[in-house]
C-alpha cells in the first residue's frame, strides 16, 4: 500500500507541523511522519521559548528578524491557539567584565545586521527588571525580542494544518528515503511507503542517519540539555533572559510558572537510558544559577525538570536547503538549541522551497553543502 | 557520594517487611519516607487482619506496624523520615530531601516501595471542600485523631469503603448512606454486614448525581444507574451530609519506577500503571525490585509478603545469601502468598460473580446486594446450627483466606480444615463453654454466641462491640436486625473485655426467644 | 499502526455534553469539555493534552488527574484506555522549593 501527497514531511515537531501549515494553506497535500506517538515530542515541547534576534548568527539573524516582523504577531489568530506571543524583550545579562565583552560583541554583530540592539548598564537593567540582583553588571537590550510558549506554537500549527487537511501519522519510524529514477520520492517507514513530490527532511539530530540513506551527511552531534519549570507565581515580569555566560535562560509564561533551561556544564556527556534522561546534578546547578540572578525566585517550587536533544550544527547555525544531489529533498536540521524561534519563518521557507517558489529570504549561508576542512 | 548495599523508598509494610529481611542476612540498608511516621498504611488499620497466623490473623493492622517497627530496630535498619525521594536516577542514584537541603545515594540495590494513591471519580462539585478519599478520612481519624465530619456519605463498597465506613462510625461520625455504582458490593461481606447492622443503608447500583453547597458539601444527591452507568431519572436521593467519602480504588504510585527507565505496563487488573518484573519481584532494570502496592494493588498482608520475598532476593542478586536460602525462603514466602491469594476474592476472580460458595451453597445475594443476610438464607451456611445452651453462630458465608476462630476455641468446636478459604463449621459434638474468645478473634465480626434457652420465652445474644460508649450491664435498648432495623426491645446483661478479646468486647443482649436468631447489634435508647 | 496514531481518522464531530463544564484538573482548572475539544482537534495523546491544555502539569503532576483525563480520551477516540500511554514521569516527585533542590548537601562520611 502506498500513501501519496505532494509533499511528505519527516518529523513532526515545529519545523515540520509549521511547514506543514504554510503548505496546506497554500492548497498542497501533506503527509507528516512523526516517529514518537505524540506530535512535537523533541526539542519542540523541551525549549525554553525564546522568540529572539539578539545573539544570533548573522547568517540566521535575518530568519529571526523576519518571523519577528511579519509572521508571530499574527500567529495565535492565524492558528486559532493563543501561541502566548510576549513581544517585550530580551536582557542577555552579565555579571564580569568578560561576560560584558561577550555581550558587546554579539551586540556589535547585530547592530551591523540592522536590529536595534544596545548594552544598557546594571542600573537601567533593574529598571527593565527591578527583580534581577545586583550580581548583574549589565545586559544587551533588546525590546523587540520576546518568547511564546512552544508546546501550544508546535500544536497549533499542527491543529491548524490537520483543520487544512494536512495528515499526521504518529509512531512512524521511518527507516529509509529512496529514490526513484533520480528523484527523492518514497519514504519507508516501518509499517508503510509514502510517496511524495518532495520530501522535506525535519526531524532534529536524527535526520543525520536519514539523510545517509540518500548519501548525503549533515556534521552535527547531539547534547541533551536540561529544563525547569515552577509553580504559577504572580506575575513578576516580561522579557525573556538569557546571560553571557549561558548558564541558564527563561521567562514567565502568561500562566505564572517561570521555565528556565541551563546547564551543568557536562552537556557533552550527559548520557540516557532512553528516555531523554535529566541527570541527578543539572536541575540543582540551574537553581543556583537562577537565584544568583534572580534571588526572589528562591522559595519558587519545582514541579517538574525534564531533557531533550540539541542537534548542535559543527558550525553552529541550521541546514535549511535543497539537496542538488537528490532532487526532490529539502533539509532543515541542526537548529543548535535556538530552532524554536525561526520555526515561523522555517516553515514558510520550507513551504515555499517545496512549492518551488522563490523564498523570502536567501538561504544560501543555510546550505546543506557549506561545511569544509580547517586546511 | 554516601553508598548503601540497599535503599528502600517508602517504610510502609512492604518497604519495612524488606528492610528487616535484608538487613538480617547483612546488608547496609536505609529506608526513605516522606511521611514523619512510619509504618505507610499499617498506622491507619485499627481493624484486625484477616487470614492465617502466618499472617498475623486477627491482628490489629497498628499493632503488626508496631511489631514490623521493633523488628526493624533490631535488626539495625536505618530509617530516615520526612525523607522525600525527588528521582530516581541512572546508576540506581537517589536524591532525597532531607530538612532543606538534598542528598544524594547510590544503592547496589533498589526497593521501591512506594505504595498506592488513591483514585478519584468525578460528579458536579466534586472539587468541593468535603469531598474527601476514603483513606484520606482513615488518615485524619486515626493518625491525627481529627473527626473528618459529622455526616457523612461513602461511595464505593470495595473493602476499603466498608472498613472506613464502620471507622468513621467508631469516631462517632453518621454515615447515612454507602453508595456503590456496581449492583453488587465489592468487599467481604462480613464487613458489609457490619456496617449493615447497625443501620446503615446500601445503594448498590446508585452513584452521586451532585454534591452540594455554595463554600463547601451541605448535601449530596444520589440517582440509580442502568447497566450502562447512566442515571435514571426519577430515582434521585437527597442526603444533608458534610463529608463525602470516594473509596473508588487505589493507583500504584509508580512514577518513580518509570523515571528511572523500567519497562511498564498498563495492567488494569494490577490497579494502573505497573513494572514488568519477574517472580523475584526484579524489574528490567537489573538491581531495582519493588514490593507492595506499587507492583499491583493488594492487601497489607500480601504487601508485607511481598516485600519479605523482595528483600531476601535483593540478598541474594548481591550475594550476601546462597541460591539454597533464596530457594527456600522464596517457596516459603511464596506459599503463604498463595494462601491470601484464595477464595473468592482472590485476584484471579477480581470482577466475576461467584454464585455458589467452595460448599455449593448459593451465595447470598441479598448480602451482595443488601448487605446482609436474610434470617433464611442465613439458616444454609455451616456456622450456623442450633442446639441447647449456649453455641456458636457464624455468619460466615463467603470463602475467603482466614482460620482464626479455629485456633480461638479452646474446646476444638470450630472446624475449617486445612482449606483455609473453607467456611467455618460447628463441631456439633463438643460442648461450647461460651468463653467468646471465637466471637473476639473473627477480624470480620461474624460470630455470635446465642442461648436460645436464657430463661422462660426469652434468649441471649452475644456480639462483638467496638463502639463507643461501651454500654453497661443493666443498659435497656433496642435489638438491631441484620438491616439495622429495631426489631425488639434488649438488655444488656453482660460485657466482658479481656486483653485476650483486643478491645472487641462482648456485649451479651437479652432479647425474646424469637429474635435470637434475628437480633445482631444493640442500640442504646436514646438520650 | 495503532488507531490513535491516524490523525486524520474519523472521529466523529465534537458534541457538547450536559457536564462539559465538569473540572477535571482541578490544579489547573481545566473541564471536561475542554478536554474532549482537544481531542477532536487532534491531540489523540495524554502528553499532547497535557501540552495543549496543561492539564496534569500542575502541582499534583497529574497524581489526581492522569487517569480520569486518560479515560476521557479514550472514550472521544473510541479505544480502551490502556491504549494511551500514561504520561511521562519526571522529577521532582513531589514539589521542591529552589533553594533546597539548589542546596545539595556536602558529603560526610
Amino acid at each position: 500500500m502506498s500513501k501519496c501527497a505532494e509533499v511528505v514531511i519527516i518529523g513532526g515537531g515545529v519545523i515540520g507541523c509549521a511547514a506543514a501549515y504554510y503548505l496546506a494553506k497554500e492548497g498542497v497535500s501533506v503527509i507528516v511522519l512523526e516517529k514518537t506517538d505524540n506530535i512535537g515530542n523533541g526539542a519542540s515541547s523541551r525549549n525554553g521559548g525564546g522568540v529572539r534576534q539578539s545573539g544570533r548568527d548573522p547568517r540566521e539573524l535575518p530568519l529571526a528578524m523576519y518571523g519577528i516582523r511579519n509572521l508571530w504577531p499574527t500567529l495565535s489568530e492565524e492558528l486559532g491557539v493563543n501561541v502566548e506571543y510576549h513581544k517585550e524583550g530580551n536582557l542577555r545579562l552579565g555579571k564580569t567584565e568578560h561576560h560584558m565583552e561577550i555581550l558587546q560583541g554579539l551586540t556589535d554583530r547585530a547592530t551591523a545586521c540592522g536590529l536595534d540592539v544596545r548594552m544598557i548598564d546594571g542600573k537601567e537593567v533593574r529598571e527593565i527588571n527591578p527583580y534581577l540582583s545586583d550580581e548583574v553588571i549589565g545586559a544587551s537590550w533588546c525590546p523587540t525580542d520576546g518568547h511564546a510558549n512552544p508546546l501550544k506554537t508546535t500544536l497549533g500549527f499542527y491543529k491548524r494544518a490537520r483543520e487544512l487537511g494536512a495528515k499526521f501519522y504518529s509512531g512512524e519510524t521511518v527507516l529509509e528515503i529512496k529514490k526513484i529514477k533520480g528523484k527523492a520520492r518514497q519514504v519507508i517507514t516501518d509499517h508503510d511507503i509514502y510517496e511524495g513530490e518532495h520530501i522535506i527532511l525535519a526531524c532534529g539530530y536524527e535526520s543525520r542517519a536519514i539523510a545517509a540513506t540518500v548519501g548525503i551527511d549533515i556534521p552535527m552531534r547531539k547534547e541533551l540539555i536540561e529544563a525547569l519549570v515552577t509553580e504559577a507565581e504572580p506575575k513578576m515580569f516580561a522579557q525573556m533572559l538569557g546571560t553571557a555566560d549561558a548558564d541558564f535562560y527563561g521567562h514567565q509564561t502568561e500562566h505564572g510558572s517561570f521555565v528556565f533551561g541551563g546547564a551543568s556544564g557536562m552537556e557533552d556527556v550527559n548520557k540516557d537510558n532512553g528516555m531523554q534522561a535529566t541527570s541527578s546534578l543539572t536541575a540543582p546547578c540551574i537553581c543556583r544559577g537562577i537565584m544568583k540572578y534572580i534571588p526572589k525566585l528562591a522559595d519558587a517550587k519545582i514541579v517538574r525538570t525534564w531533557g531533550g536533544y540539541e542537534d548542535i550544527c559543527t558550525d553552529g547555525v541550521p541546514v535549511i536547503s535543497k539537496i542538488d544531489e537528490v532532487p526532490g529533498l529539502i533539509i532543515a536540521c541542526a537548529f543548535t538549541g535556538h530552532g524554536f524561534g525561526i520555526a515561523p519563518t522555517v516553515g514558510l521557507l520550507l513551504s515555499q522551497l517545496a512549492m518551488e517558489k522563490e523564498t523570502v529570504l536567501d538561504l544560501s549561508a543555510l546550505r546543506y553543502d557549506r561545511f569544509k576542512a580547517v586546511i | 557520594m554516601k553508598r548503601y548495599d540497599l535503599i528502600i523508598v517508602g517504610a510502609g509494610p512492604s518497604g519495612l517487611s524488606a528492610a528487616v529481611e535484608a538487613a538480617k542476612r547483612g546488608l547496609k540498608v536505609v529506608v526513605f519516607d516522606e511521611n514523619e511516621k512510619p509504618g505507610g498504611q499499617l498506622f491507619k488499620q485499627i481493624h484486625k487482619f484477616f487470614g492465617s497466623k502466618e499472617h498475623k490473623a486477627k491482628i490489629r493492622g497498628f499493632k503488626i506496624g508496631e511489631e514490623l517497627l521493633n523488628e526493624a530496630n533490631d535488626t539495625g535498619v536505618e530509617v530516615v523520615l520526612n525523607a522525600t525521594v525527588i528521582g530516581l536516577y541512572q546508576d540506581k542514584e537517589i536524591v532525597v530531601k532531607i530538612g532543606d537541603e538534598v542528598k544524594h545515594f547510590k544503592g547496589d540495590s533498589i526497593i521501591v516501595a512506594t505504595g498506592a494513591s488513591e483514585n478519584m471519580v468525578t460528579f458536579d462539585g466534586w472539587t468541593l471542600p468535603g469531598v474527601i478519599g476514603a483513606g484520606a478520612a482513615q488518615t485524619m481519624m486515626n493518625l491525627h485523631g481529627i473527626k473528618p465530619g459529622k455526616k457523612i456519605l461513602m461511595l464505593g463498597s470495595g473493602n476499603v469503603g466498608l472498613v472506613v465506613s464502620f471507622q468513621l462510625m467508631q469516631c462517632g461520625c453518621e454515615v447515612v448512606a454507602l453508595v456503590d455504582a456496581a449492583p453488587r458490593i465489592g468487599g467481604y461481606g462480613v464487613h458489609a454486614a457490619k456496617v449493615a447492622r447497625t443501620g446503615v443503608p446500601f445503594y448498590l447500583s446508585h452513584t452521586i448525581v451532585k454534591a452540594e453547597g455554595e463554600e463547601c458539601v451541605t448535601g449530596v444527591t444520589i440517582a440509580e444507574v442502568d447497566d450502562k452507568f447512566q442515571f435514571i431519572p426519577g430515582t434521585e436521593k437527597h442526603f444533608d451530609v458534610d463529608t463525602i467519602c470516594v473509596a473508588v480504588g487505589l493507583s500504584p504510585m509508580s512514577q518513580l519506577l518509570k523515571m528511572a527507565g523500567c519497562e511498564m505496563e498498563d495492567n488494569p487488573k494490577k490497579g494502573g500503571q505497573v513494572p514488568i518484573c519477574d517472580q523475584y519481584g526484579e524489574t528490567s532494570i537489573k538491581g531495582i525490585f519493588v514490593a507492595g502496592d506499587v507492583s499491583g494493588i493488594e492487601e497489607a498482608s500480601s504487601a508485607m509478603i511481598e516485600g519479605r520475598i523482595a528483600g531476601i532476593c535483593a540478598s541474594y542478586y548481591l550475594g550476601f545469601i546462597e541460591k539454597e536460602e533464596l530457594d527456600k525462603k522464596y517457596e516459603e514466602l511464596t506459599n503463604a502468598l498463595e494462601g491470601l491469594r484464595q477464595g473468592m476474592f482472590a485476584p484471579k476472580n477480581r470482577g466475576k460473580l461467584i454464585e455458589k460458595t467452595e460448599e455449593g451453597i448459593d451465595v447470598s445475594m441479598n448480602l451482595l446486594e443488601k448487605g446482609y443476610l436474610t434470617d433464611e438464607e442465613v439458616e444454609k451456611y455451616p456456622g450456623v446450627t442450633h442446639a441447647k445452651g449456649i453455641h456458636p453462630v457464624m455468619e460466615c458465608s463467603q470463602n475467603i483466606p482466614c482460620n482464626p476462630c479455629q485456633d480461638a476455641c479452646p474446646k476444638h468446636c470450630i472446624k475449617i480444615g486445612k482449606n483455609i478459604t473453607a467456611l467455618p463449621a460447628v463441631d456439633e459434638s463438643v460442648e461450647c463453654v461460651g468463653c467468646g474468645m471465637c466471637v473476639a478473634s473473627c477480624s470480620g465480626q461474624a460470630i455470635f454466641l446465642i442461648n436460645e434457652n436464657f430463661e422462660p420465652g426469652y434468649a441471649t445474644v452475644t456480639l462483638p462491640y467496638e463502639m463507643l460508649p461501651l454500654p453497661k450491664k443493666g443498659d435497656k435498648g433496642m435489638g438491631l436486625s441484620r438491616s439495622g432495623k429495631e426489631i425488639c426491645e434488649a438488655e444488656v446483661v453482660e460485657v466482658r473485655t479481656s486483653p485476650a478479646f483486643d478491645h472487641t468486647n462482648l456485649l451479651t443482649i437479652k432479647v425474646p426467644a424469637d429474635m435470637v436468631m434475628k437480633a445482631r447489634f444493640y442500640k442504646g435508647k436514646e438520650q | 499502526m495503532s488507531e490513535v496514531n491516524d490523525r486524520s481518522r474519523d472521529i466523529g464531530p465534537f458534541v457538547p455534553a450536559e457536564d462539559d463544564d465538569m473540572i477535571i484538573c482541578r490544579c489547573e482548572e481545566i473541564t471536561k469539555g475542554e478536554i474532549r475539544k482537544a481531542v477532536h482537534e487532534g491531540m489523540y495523546t495524554l502528553n499532547e493534552v497535557r501540552r495543549f491544555l496543561r492539564t496534569g502539569m500542575g502541582l499534583c503532576q497529574g497524581q489526581t488527574c492522569g487517569k480520569l483525563v486518560k479515560s476521557i480520551i479514550a472514550r472521544e477516540l473510541k479505544v480502551s484506555p490502556a491504549e494511551i500511554e500514561p504520561a511521562t514521569s519526571r522529577a521532582p516527585m513531589r514539589p521542591i522549593e529552589m533553594k533546597i533542590f539548589a542546596k545539595e548537601a556536602k558529603e560526610v562520611e
